[in-house]
């Protein structure tokens, strides 16, 4: 016969045990929401990962990884580097940014530093914030002379705005050229683009109207002209002033050439707050019609394949979860010669929306077949800030 | 009797599991508010005054109140740097959100003329509310106000946000006042432009800085809006058994005189409103122009206002 005691011990423990796992239950039921990105290195990447050819080089949480053969490899501590360009022989331009400032170095593909390009902090002891700069968005130029970049300089009091420089390579940025003349309190302009005959960057204006802050892609063949004279919510007409590519109201950014040198891709967020990956004809002028190829999502830094089979790019899985590295094969903006009567496929929100067809005749024998961009990684937080670099 | 001990035990633990985020919750909410006795002052011919105009009966507004509350400020006594009024409609599941002018130049409820800013810091949540109760004419049900910290934990807790932020915000004079330290110290941001994840730090400063923006306040203000917009759609995602930790994050950070029902009622609500029914209002001239004077405070043009107002919040 059991004793109450033993009764009463078996009822305590049982209450015990069901108030603790009530309390780790739902200490379980904890959504994932704040649950920290995970390493790249830590990562499955999707099997498709194993088909793309080169190296990628991404960022997150301050270093630098590289993607090839499916396996990511950390290149740096996570000591603030970000913002990747190409450079020769294979290195890496990067941005180390620190609380205060930034500054450009190259690097080699094993992620050494091989020189430091800027010097943009101040004495120690020298406390005003505006002695130190900010240096965004390296990039070498076309004839591999000098290095491009986003530099807050001249700046005026509270009106930090960035302008477009050119520096000598093996020079220092007292060597360099103003190369665009940014509007005051928008920021300024960043994410300049080397070409032959010039460059193609990022402008921040007010419009002609002052109605509201916009970016547009912009092209200069040169150091632009000063304004002169009152605040301007956008440059006045002019060669000297360079010329815009986009509308203000389509909001693009983020420019990125194809490597056969014949399509845009970029960012627009026509006035919303998502971004759509967006293709546009070059001419080596003007940017032709616009085809929105990934639409209703956050989509940031598109990048081409150097093989030109398709583009890498940005965008969260699920919104505030952090940026995933996305592939987007060609046949998805650039599908195959269909037979006789292509369907015209129906852009789906999230999804890649094929180029509409020259002749929109349905045809119910041959349905369309809808590319979708291959989500290479989960659970990581990519930098969306910093361009990725993929070389060959 | 087995049963019934192992069931009590059961709630003891969820019990305790809850307690934090009940202690938060009643110390946040349901704050009683005092409705400041205005003292009589001549108004200015443009006042804003305005009578309320019926509203929809399920409608339901939040006044939001964002505040430094750093070291540099005593006890209650400080400014609503940001200030939106919220309009949920349940009926025709849309919200209307439009922010006020931290330096809207108003007949104050207090007493007085003074940029509506002050309204809290003289005479607390009444005040601000009656404030913008007796200028745009529209019945505050509740308020909600969160400080500097507050906002940061938040967005911390939840995992942070993602966002298109409109444009590069680089500020070499941006306050360096949250946290221990002296808070009249200078930090230089760079929040740089487009889609891109933020932590609680670099949301509180793409929503905090002005200096760089020609738009200043109003452009500020857009930019609080965005991120509220964000902030809503990554809440969705959170889970019941995240409250514990989100009141620990907001701890002494957020106030609100609306009862725990209430808000339990309105979550699901905002959580299920599509993006596209939310209208956002700012007052850019020429609802506003400056005043062209040191004070730089924001001279309303009330006859563009209150039409305006009478449209969004009828």
């Amino acid at each position: 016969m059991i004793s109450r005691a033993a009764v009463a011990a078996g009822i305590a423990v049982l209450m015990v045990v069901s108030s603790i796992g009530t309390y780790m239950y739902l200490g379980s039921r904890q959504s994932k929401v704040a649950a920290p990105a995970q390493l790249p290195t830590s990562s499955t990447p999707s099997p498709t990962s194993f088909n793309l050819p080169g190296t990628l080089f991404v960022t997150q949480g301050g270093a630098i990884y590289s993607l090839s053969a499916g396996r990511f490899h950390q290149l740096t501590p996570a000591v603030g580097w970000t913002q990747l360009a190409p450079y020769p022989d294979g290195r890496l331009l990067a941005v180390k940014r620190s609380l205060l400032y930034s500054d450009i170095y190259v690097i080699d593909r094993f992620g050494k530093v091989l020189r430091q390009l800027t010097h943009n902090t101040a004495a120690a002891l020298n406390y005003d914030p505006s002695a130190r700069h900010w240096s965004f968005y390296p990039r070498l130029s076309y004839n591999k002379k000098s290095i491009f970049m986003s530099y807050d300089k001249p700046k005026f009091g509270f009106d930090v705005p960035m302008s477009i420089w050119s520096m000598p390579v093996g020079g220092n940025i007292n060597q360099g050229r103003l190369w665009s003349i940014a509007i005051d309190y928008t920021g300024g302009d960043i994410q300049p683009l080397p070409l032959r005959n010039g460059i193609i960057y990022t402008k921040y204006t007010y419009g002609p109207d002052c109605s509201g802050l916009e970016s547009q892609l912009w092209f200069t063949g040169g150091p632009e002209q000063a304004y002169g004279g009152l605040r301007v919510c956008s440059p006045p007409p002019g060669d000297s002033h360079g010329r815009p590519l986009t509308r203000a109201n389509e909001g693009c950014a983020q420019p990125s050439l194809s490597p056969d040198g014949r399509t845009m891709a970029m960012i627009c967020t026509h006035r919303t707050q998502v971004s759509y990956l967006t293709l546009a004809s070059w001419n080596g002028k003007t940017l032709g019609p616009r085809r929105t190829v990934v639409s209703n999502v956050l989509v940031a830094q598109p990048t081409w394949a150097p093989d030109g089979t398709g583009l890498a790019y940005l965008a969260p899985a699920v919104l505030g979860a952090g940026f995933q590295l996305w592939w987007l094969p060609k046949a998805a903006y650039a599908p195959p010669t269909p037979g006789p009567s292509p369907a015209a496929p129906t852009p789906t929100p999230g999804a890649p929306a094929s180029s509409p067809s020259p002749t929109p005749t349905p045809s119910p024998s041959s349905p369309p077949v809808v590319v979708k961009p291959v989500q290479m990684t989960s659970n990581l937080g990519l930098d969306a800030t910093s361009p990725i670099v993929w070389l060959g | 009797m087995a049963v019934l001990a192992v069931a009590l035990s059961s709630a003891a633990g969820g019990f305790a599991y809850f307690l934090p985020a009940v202690q938060e919750a009643f110390d946040a909410t349901s704050q009683v508010i005092v409705l400041p006795t205005p003292t009589p002052t001549p108004s200015p011919s443009s006042t804003g005054t305005a009578k309320p105009t019926p509203r929809p009966p399920d409608a339901f507004t939040v006044l939001l109140l964002g505040s430094d509350n750093d070291a540099k400020f005593i006890g209650d006594h400080i400014l609503t740097q940001s200030m939106i009024i919220v309009r949920f409609n349940p009926s025709s599941k849309r919200v209307t959100m439009l922010s006020i002018p931290r330096d809207l130049w108003v007949p104050l409820s207090t007493g007085g003329i003074g940029k509506i800013d002050g309204a809290y810091s003289y005479g607390g949540a009444g005040a601000a509310i009656a404030t913008v109760e007796n200028n745009f004419g529209i019945t505050i049900d509740a308020y909600i106000w969160i400080g500097l910290a507050g906002l940061v934990n938040v967005i911390n807790a939840i995992g942070g946000i993602d966002v298109v932020t409109q444009a590069p915000v680089f500020d070499d004079f941006y306050p360096f006042d949250v946290g221990p330290g002296n808070p009249y110290r200078y930090l230089r941001v760079a929040v740089l432009a487009g889609p891109q994840h933020l932590d609680g730090t670099h949301a509180l400063q793409y929503v905090r800085s002005r200096h760089n923006d020609l738009q200043s306040d109003f452009g500020r203000s857009a930019r609080q809006q965005q991120v509220l917009l964000a902030l809503r759609a990554k809440a969705a995602q959170v889970s019941a058994a995240d409250l514990p930790l989100l009141a620990a994050a907001m701890k002494g950070q957020i106030k609100t005189n609306m009862s725990l029902s209430r808000i339990a009622t309105l979550l699901p609500l905002a959580g299920g409103i599509d993006i596209k029914n939310i209208q956002q209002v700012v007052l850019l001239p020429p609802y506003t122009h400056g005043c062209g004077c040191p004070d730089g405070y924001v001279v309303p043009v009330w006859g563009a206002i209150l039409p305006l107002v009478h449209q969004y919040f009828p």
